[in-house]
């Protein structure tokens, strides 16, 4: 575990001393603002309408009318931001020979890809935290209930892992950080837009497509609903790319 | 503590290493000699377990590498061909990484830190970014980590590398103190190096073990016959003639003619020492004998001999080969075998 931690430590580091720590989190900061304020204008509109000012007597929920849907945003900035941070995880190792250090230390594969993927993970941590300040104001002037707040974050942080470790696998491929990015960007786009491909075809290919879709499943959280169902399908998806990570690693050596 | 058993290591279609085995003993510094592509770097990734070998077996201190591969590691520390650093990292954080990952207790790891910097002498460049290390430095900060956890055997994949001349020097004496206590297998291109630090060498070419022995036993076994320089100043003809009669010589030609002076090559039969009777002939006869002086093969001649083609005529140290193999070894790198290699140094990408 110490060995997980020490390669988790590095990543988060090297992410910080490059531009992609700042451009990750600056960009994810502004577009949850930008959401934020369009969704919170909406809401007043809608609150007005509805004849209560702000703090006043709840008739129009602020969980449901404002942060679910934010939540259900942020997909859209993971599927910008994320290509960014796992893009050169194995790549650039590979590509300065850092590689050899890893994997001719004490190490399992598996540890080197659980640390790595922590990594990427505390730094989709650190940008889900600057979301907390817009959420805070919320809870500042109104008073929203906070437990399907703790839900929506939990399936947020969730749906990043899943993103993350799919993002690891393309970059284990790869000794070219761009064409992992680009890659990355491609399939993150397919997982987003599956189920909107869902809508044109039948019912059992829908039910089928719905379910593959990473972005599907965190209606509920988003919601304030944590659903076993849901919880099964992000840890599976995550456990199983980091899977074929550790293959693809290991496959590699053999060849050479 | 080392021992490998008919290794092979395919990629592809290409044999980079095949069918390999030797025995390195605790405490031996042992070297790997051969041309660019002859597969020492490969034998090397094989021995610190970064990839698995395609037939064959390999043990590192006791530990097969393929089925204890950590247990292996734990022992082994690695100076990869590249350097394998961090550029974002300062060298003192750089080292207490690897610390950390090659399993170095939390309190002593300060502790080993500043004794591998202190060895390695990069000290002084603790505090600054691996990015922006001369190549000299990014070599020895790649030792210092390799020598971090003080692990029993040491493999550096041309440790000297990219150094000046004094630093050369004080890394292989470092090798060199190293040697006892660590078992260390080192590859190199220059030769002298290995004269000088190993006590015993493989020369590979193109993935097959040409030669193993201490660098002694291969210069006096490959000599077979004993060869003199001799300096005449003599009609070539005569001194030809009176040079033949001599017991015991069996070859003599001409190497050499400078106005009345005749430079001769005498290989007389291995064991056999003709040079007082040279002298004596030479002298009797009231020519100057100028110079007269047995020739060793140097370590580059074997080299050369051994790894290029076989099919090519047994050596010949006369003095336009010396020439040459003194190019050879000015820049660290061996010409003739480099040609042989160029299909396989294509498939590399
Ligand atoms: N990753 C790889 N994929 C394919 N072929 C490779 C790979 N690595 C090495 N080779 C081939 O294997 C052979 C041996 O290479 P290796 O790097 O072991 O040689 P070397 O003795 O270390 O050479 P040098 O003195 O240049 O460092 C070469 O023909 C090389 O082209
Ligand atoms: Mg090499």
């Amino acid at each position: 575990m110490n060995n997980v931690l020490a390669i988790a430590q590095r990543e988060l580091k090297s992410y910080f001393v490059s531009p992609i720590a700042y451009i990750v989190i600056g960009f994810a900061a502004i577009m949850f603002g930008y959401f934020f304020i369009s969704l919170l204008y909406y809401f007043d509109r809608v609150s007005l309408q509805a004849g209560v000012g702000f703090g006043g007597p709840e008739t129009v929920n602020v969980n449901e009318m404002l942060i679910s849907p934010l939540f259900l945003n942020v997909s859209v900035i993971l599927l910008f931001t994320l290509p960014m941070v796992t893009m050169r995880t194995y790549s650039e190792e590979k590509r300065s020979g850092t590689i050899e250090l890893l994997l001719t230390a004490p190490l399992t594969d598996v540890q080197i890809v659980f640390g790595k993927f922590l990594g990427g993970l505390a730094l989709y941590g650190a940008m889900l935290a600057v979301t907390l300040v817009h959420i805070g104001f919320l809870f500042a002037f109104g008073n929203p209930e906070w437990p399907p707040v703790l839900a929506g974050y939990v399936g947020l942080l969730l749906m990043g892992g899943c993103f993350l470790s799919l993002g690891l696998f393309v970059s284990s491929l790869t000794r070219n950080q761009i064409v992992a990015g680009m890659v990355t960007f491609a399939v993150f786009l397919l997982f987003w837009v599956i189920n909107w491909i869902a809508s044109f075809t039948g019912p059992t290919t829908q039910g089928v497509l719905n379910y593959l879709s990473i972005v599907e499943h965190l209606n509920d959280f988003a919601r304030g609903v944590i659903d076993t169902k849901h919880l099964v399908y992000y840890v599976s998806f995550i456990a199983f790319s980091l899977f074929l990570t550790v293959r693809a690693v290991d496959s590699e050596r053999w060849r050479g | 503590m080392i021992e490998v058993q008919h290794l092979t290591k395919r990629y592809g279609p290409v044999t980079a290493v095949d069918d390999v085995s030797f025995r390195v003993e605790r405490g031996e510094i042992f070297g790997f000699l051969g041309p660019n592509g002859a597969g020492k770097t490969t034998t090397m990734r094989v021995l610190t377990g970064y990839m698995p070998p395609t037939e064959g077996r390999a043990i590192v201190a006791g530990y097969d590498v393929l089925d204890h591969p950590i247990e292996a590691k734990r022992r082994t520390g690695y100076l990869p061909e590249t350097p394998p650093l961090y550029p974002e990292m300062t060298v003192r954080d750089y080292l207490t990484f690897v610390a950390k990952i090659k399993g170095v207790p939390r309190k002593e790891r300060r502790v080993r830190v500043d004794a591998s910097m202190e060895r390695a002498r990069v000290a002084d460049m603790a505090n600054r970014h691996c990015g922006k290390l001369s190549k000299g430095y990014r070599q020895r900060v790649g030792l210092a980590q390799a020598l971090l956890h003080n692990p029993e055997v040491l493999i550096l994949d041309e440790p000297t590398a990219g150094l000046d001349p004094k630093q050369i020097i004080e890394t292989r004496e470092l090798i060199k103190q190293l040697g006892g206590d660590h078992t260390v297998i080192l590859s190199t291109h220059i030769l002298p190096e290995v004269g000088q630090t190993c006590q015993r060498v493989v020369i590979i070419n193109k993935g097959r073990v040409v030669a193993v022995d201490s660098p002694e036993n291969l210069t006096s076994r490959l000599r077979g016959s004993e060869t003199m320089y001799v300096q005449v100043d003599a009609t070539s003809e005569d001194t030809k003639r009176a040079l033949e009669a001599i017991p015991g010589v069996t070859q003599v030609s001409l190497a050499d003619t400078r106005g009345t002076v005749n430079s001769f090559e005498v290989s007389s039969e291995a064991g056999r020492d003709v040079r007082r009777e040279l002298a004596a002939a030479v002298v009797t006869r009231g020519w100057g004998l100028l110079e007269l002086r047995p020739l060793r093969m140097s370590l580059e001649e074997i080299f050369l001999h051994l790894t290029t083609d076989e099919s090519a005529a047994p050596p010949e140290p006369a003095g336009a080969d010396l020439s040459a193999s003194a190019e050879a070894s000015a820049d660290g790198q061996v010409g003739p075998a480099e040609a042989a290699h160029e299909p396989g140094e294509n498939a590399h990408e």
